[in-house]
């Protein structure tokens, strides 16, 4: 899917035959296997500081080569540098970048979604505004746009995915907190005299803070494939910088030398992708049949 | 006699086991079978299986003999083809939701017929006048129509294919009682022209009186009683049914205590090889538990599954007594009747209106109301009356347009002084915390030790270990005592129930009042009623408004009111209410 | 009746495109003033591989009143575009209006194909999955969309372009080939590309909104009434249709993301690949004429898709017109 989709499909509880019980707490060998991926790329990001310098060592009069060559198990690029190396060290890259995107996103999504889903009025209707603006424009564009233009970088690339990844924050916690609001459970709370503050961390959060956890890792994914896209049109990243994005984008000229070069870090980024959003998948479902059973 | 339809060993298999035990069940052409039982009785469980739609996950067995054909209940999707729509067709509760919000409702009706566009739409006009609805409404959107033409357009889709039975599963449940009474009067009709047979699913006795021939009694999945409608309602033969007529309230007179059915339905699958009713069973005995009771017939075409039915006929009720009220005292000031323990007012309620964005009809146009210190004074009214948003402006999570609210002593602090006690058990309590937090959580916002829990519980009726439960543990009618617990938490003057008991089943419905009116008296409260049943407005208050679109149609002492009704909508309502109990005149 | 019920959507349709024209000018403001603010001098850029001279950079400025202030600039800028003279590249000195046109086609042909391969493939395979729920195949195919949705368009397209153009050889590496086939069988590739990650997540959403539609009362009720399977569907996709059609509003507006991506990796001229040039060699003319256009696109068909949910679902119409 291009770049920047984060749009939300709506789920259906699946009501498919089997009764609702402990088998749907132990996640499927696919969510497993979806986690081992995930903890072998935390583990290489963390090992960053021990691959780096083997990573950046280069050979350009090796050029780039294919498998097989003595100490380099998927070949060197073009500057002869190591395929695997650069993909280990591109994990912290792949990570780092996304996993603040979707934590400051879903910090603007609970500030403001939530303040505005609780209290309504014109915090409510600015935060509409907001949302609709930022919706309604061409949000990949914007991230080409306004990388490229501001000069790239990695930290402002990430800014600015966060401010383009929060409105659909914004909207989830608000309609969240606004299904929450008219509960009897919570107006009861409401007309009891419990102070609003305490209604809004006791009751509601609680029971909104499951969809937001998940969709913060389903937004792992989707800035993840940003992130590494904008690399690969020379974005974000600066040049030379170990990234799996990158690594592609020099690939592209190394496909018939060494494929290598493109296949390790393609299939790092899809495999990455898939175990976060698999897992956040999973996650959200059983968050939602436990909400449902209690 | 050859019977239109008969059933042979019905049962039903869910996921965790039975639902429904096995079950035989005859009709004739142009007769009324009623299948009555509370939620969980499995009725709503057979009625689908006779259509072979029940959920994924739960089966049939059993044959079924429908006009000389036989089919297999356990059949597939194809042996239903010639059975669904000609043979048998299903009417479902909500009109709301069994017509397709995006088809208009001419295009509806005549998906199931065939022959040429002019001759489908001519035969859609004639099923729309069938069922009373001018031809317009075939053009229409279902959304652009009241709950009560839906379901009349949902009649009259069911039968464009001439079934020969009619399965109506709660057809009026979701309906006001006055559009209630026209649909089941519709469908008695055409029934009678139709010569068709109509098998009834219903938790309400008065409906299964007034339009059955005969009625079969389910509890926990097994069939416990069926005869004559005048029988089994009369003479019922099984102690479940004696008791369930007795729980329901009467409309004509005020019982000073309901009678009530101890504990609450256990899972048909729990039950065994016993008597499903033996844990609330006053007359259980050890063979009651030793075996399950088979069918005995005890009259012509009565029968009843009670191994001491016979015996028990005569004393099935318990307590239903008539007893002294106290009478309602007039107002200093205005010389008008306002209360009954004392004249103060408490809440005075002035001029109240208010009207939702977007809509036509203002919800709450000029509303004026008062309700004494220790009264109970009920408001009653069909959907749309406003009742439910005069009850949210008094408490505070709505605000009138224009009107005042006053509460003796003072409007300060009118939130704590004023409790609310909703409709849905189900959302009534936050499921994330135990009832024990919530009630602590409560007791400290009022300022009040959280020791009180305890004390709270018991207060409802509820043990003291309850504290530890979360709201998934606890049945609808328990969550209801607890939310009344919170309420009391806070000690207010006031407490508006808003149709709180009208979402539990008629048993419980009844522990639940009787509670209240404990509670009234103990503790010097006082109640504000909103219901749209007269009967548990009968039961509960000593004066009563009436609303209707907004305004207060009719007001004064409930005895008053519904005995000598003086505005014509008061007594249409009134008209429209089924009794199951037996007309005394 | 006729005139009843079409002069409000007439008025909606009219303020949707008073909304989309508002929303093109605050786009433009903001594009504009991160040139205007980037960091970096327009001026030098502007003068290319000629010599930095003080007096050649204030010629410059001069000549592109880069010395006016924001408003100024920004006034002159709207009023030449709005005679449709978006200015000249800066890199190739062509007026940008005729680059752009020149691009458009390859763009608008890939971008069409992937959209009817995956709404064709997304909304078959959806239903599939719904009415099977749980079976084989919708595990399968349920798996797959999520794989389709996580992986990149370019990751794909590089991964694509090594099997079946440098190892298979069955495609061409790169180039948009003449005539019609030769066209389609050069654009195969990349529009397959663009359409596995359109198409899984037309899969997902397809999926969710049949599935709920099939548990709603009204299709008991209608099976009750012996209406047979074929029926029962054609009532449920009608009722499925409001949201996917809405959904599909937004695949529109996402395709041009992915076209960039795609074109980048086939190397093939499209607009896409020219707004990556435009971009890295702050080729601002370029840059802000390209947004706009996509931005025209992408609200333009946001405003198409609001007037066709407000044809399917009768609810809203009436909503609209007592509004
Ligand atoms: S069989 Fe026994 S327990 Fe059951 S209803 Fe009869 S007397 Fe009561």
């Amino acid at each position: 899917m291009s770049m920047l989709t984060r749009a939300r499909t709506p789920r259906t509880p699946d009501t498919s035959g089997t009764p609702r019980t402990v088998a749907a707490r132990r996640p499927p060998l696919t969510v497993i296997a979806a986690m081992v991926v995930l903890a072998l790329v935390v583990i290489a990001a963390l090992l960053h500081p021990l691959v780096m310098d083997w990573a950046l060592t280069q050979n350009v009069a090796l050029g780039p080569v294919g498998t097989g060559v003595e100490g380099h198990v998927f070949g060197t690029d073009q500057l002869g540098r190591d395929v695997l190396a650069l993909s280990l060290a591109g994990a912290r890259s792949a990570l780092g970048g996304p996993i603040l995107v979707a934590l400051g996103s879903m910090l603007i999504g609970v500030v403001l979604g939530g303040t505005a889903g609780y209290r309504g009025g014109s915090l409510d209707f600015l935060a509409g505004r907001y949302t609709d603006l930022l919706l309604a424009l061409p949000a990949t564009l914007l991230a080409i746009v306004v990388a490229g233009v501001l000069g790239g970088g990695y930290w402002v690339t990430a800014v600015v995915l966060i401010v383009l990844f929060s409105p659909s924050d914004v909207r989830l916690v608000r309609a969240a907190v606004m299904e929450q609001r008219p509960l009897p459970y919570i107006e009861a709370a409401r007309v009891s005299g419990i102070s609003g503050p305490r209604v809004l961390f006791r009751h509601i959060a609680p029971n909104v803070l499951p969809i937001v956890v998940a969709n913060a890792l389903l937004n792992v994914a989707f800035a993840l494939v940003a992130f590494s896209s904008l690399s690969y049109l020379g974005l974000g990243v600066p040049p030379g910088t170990p990234d799996w994005g990158r690594q592609l984008a020099d690939g592209r000229d190394l496909l018939g030398s060494n494929p290598m070069v493109t296949i390790v870090p393609g299939l790092l980024i899809i495999a990455t992708a898939t175990a976060v959003n698999l897992v956040g998948d999973w996650l959200e479902g059983r968050l939602n049949s436990e909400a449902v059973e209690r | 006699m050859s019977a239109l339809l008969s059933v042979t060993g019905l049962s039903v298999l869910g996921p965790r086991g039975r639902l429904v035990e096995p079950v035989d069940l005859a009709l004739d052409p142009g007769e009324t079978v009623a299948i009555v039982g509370e939620s969980g009785s499995g009725k709503s469980m057979t009625a689908k299986a006779l259509t072979g739609l029940l959920p994924s996950g739960v089966r049939a067995a059993g044959t079924m003999l429908l006009g000389g054909r036989e089919l297999d209940l356990a059949a597939g999707e194809t042996g239903w083809r010639g059975i669904r729509g000609g043979g048998i067709a299903l009417l479902l509760q909500d009109p709301f939701t069994s017509l397709s919000p995006v088809h208009r409702c001419g295009d509806q009706i005549g998906w199931g017929l065939t022959g040429s566009r002019r001759t489908r739409s001519a035969r859609v006009a004639t099923l729309l006048a069938e069922v009373g609805l001018p031809e317009r409404v075939a053009g229409q959107y279902p959304f652009e129509l009241s709950g009560g033409m839906r379901q009349r357009v949902a009649l009259a889709a069911a039968l464009a294919a001439d079934p020969q039975v009619l399965i109506a599963d709660e057809p009026t449940t979701a309906l006001d009682v006055t559009t209630q009474k026209d649909v089941l009067d519709l469908i008695a009709g055409l029934q009678r022209s139709r010569d068709m047979g109509l098998i009834l699913i219903t938790h309400d006795l008065g409906v299964a009186r007034s339009r059955a021939d005969r009625i079969l009694v389910m509890y926990a999945g097994r069939l416990v009683e069926q005869g004559s409608a005048a029988a089994v309602l009369d003479t019922p033969g099984h102690p479940y049914s004696a008791r369930l007529l007795g729980c329901e309230p009467p409309l004509d007179r005020q019982l000073t205590r309901l009678a009530s059915i101890a504990g609450s339905v256990p899972q048909p699958y729990d039950v065994g090889a016993a008597c499903a009713f033996a844990p609330r069973c006053m007359l259980a005995v050890d063979a009651c538990v030793a075996a399950a009771p088979p069918l005995v017939a005890i009259g012509p075409g009565h029968a009843a599954a009670c191994v001491r039915t016979g015996e028990v006929l005569d004393d099935p009720v318990g307590p239903t007594v008539d007893g002294p009220r106290p009478e309602p005292v007039e107002s200093p000031e205005t010389g008008e009747v306002i209360g009954a323990t004392g004249a103060v007012p408490l809440l005075r309620v002035a001029d109240l209106t208010r009207r939702f964005h977007g809509t036509e009809t203002p919800a709450l146009d000029g509303v004026s109301l008062e309700v004494a210190q220790g009264e109970s004074v009920a408001v009653v009214g069909e959907s749309g009356s406003g009742k439910t948003t005069l009850a949210r402006c008094v408490v505070g999570l709505e605000h009138p347009d224009s009107g005042s609210i006053e509460l003796a002593g003072g409007a300060d602090g009118r939130a704590q002084r004023v409790q609310i006690v909703f409709q849905d058990p189900y959302s009534a309590l936050n499921p994330g915390l135990t009832i024990g937090t919530t009630l602590r959580e409560t007791l400290r916002a009022a300022g009040r030790p959280a020791e009180l829990v305890e004390g709270l519980l018991e207060l409802v009726g509820l043990p003291a270990a309850y504290a530890r439960r979360r709201p998934k543990a606890l049945s609808g009618g328990e969550r209801q005592r607890v939310a009344i617990a919170r309420a009391l938490a806070v000690e207010p003057d006031l407490l508006v129930l808003d149709e709180s008991v009208s979402a539990l089943d008629v048993s419980v419905q009844a522990q639940v009042l009787n509670l209240l009116r404990d509670l009234q008296q103990r503790l010097d409260l006082t109640l504000l009623f909103i219901t749209h049943d007269l009967a548990v407005a009968r039961q509960v208050s000593q004066r009563v408004y009436v609303m209707r679109a907004g305004r207060v149609v009719e007001h004064g002492p409930t005895d008053a009111v519904l005995a000598r009704p003086q505005q014509d909508y008061t007594q249409r309502l009134l008209a429209s209410v089924p009794s199951a109990h037996r007309t005394e005149d | 009746m006729s005139e009843g019920r079409a002069r409000p959507l007439v008025a909606y349709t009219l303020r949707r495109l008073l909304g989309a024209v508002a929303l093109l000018f605050v786009l433009s403001v903001v594009v504009f003033s991160l040139i205007y603010w980037a960091p970096g001098d327009i001026a030098r850029n502007l003068l290319g591989n000629r010599q930095v001279t003080p007096e050649s950079l204030a010629a410059v400025r001069r000549q592109y009143h880069l010395d006016q202030p924001f408003v100024v600039q920004y006034a002159g800028w709207l009023r030449a575009a709005l005679h449709g003279d978006f200015g000249r590249s800066i890199r190739t000195g062509e007026p940008v209006g005729g680059l752009i046109r020149d691009r458009i086609g390859v763009t608008a042909a890939i971008c069409g194909l992937a959209f009817v391969l995956s709404v064709v493939g997304g909304v078959a395979a959806g239903i599939a999955c719904a009415v099977r729920r749980g079976s084989w195949l919708d595990r399968i195919l349920v798996s797959g969309s999520v794989l389709g949705v996580s992986a990149p368009a370019f990751a794909v397209g590089l991964l694509l372009l090594y099997v079946f153009a440098v190892w298979l050889g069955w495609f061409p590496f790169y180039g948009t080939g003449d005539g019609l086939l030769d066209g389609l069988w050069h654009l195969a590739l990349p529009a397959l590309t663009l359409a596995i990650g359109l198409a899984a997540f037309v899969v997902k959403l397809t999926r969710a909104a049949v599935a709920r539609e099939l548990d709603a009362d009204y299709v008991v009720f209608a099976r009750s009434r012996g209406l047979g399977r074929g029926a029962v569907l054609r009532i449920v996709l009608r009722n499925a249709a409001v949201p996917i059609v809405t959904s599909l509003g937004l695949l529109l507006a996402y395709l041009f993301g992915g076209t960039v991506l795609v074109e980048v990796t086939f190397a093939l001229p499209g607009a896409g690949a020219l707004m990556q040039d435009a971009v890295e060699f702050k080729d601002f003319p370029v840059v802000q004429a390209l947004t706009l256009a996509v931005g025209l696109i992408v609200t333009l068909s946001a405003v198409v898709v609001d007037v066709v949910y407000l044809l399917v679902d009768p609810r809203l119409r009436g909503r609209v017109s007592h509004r």
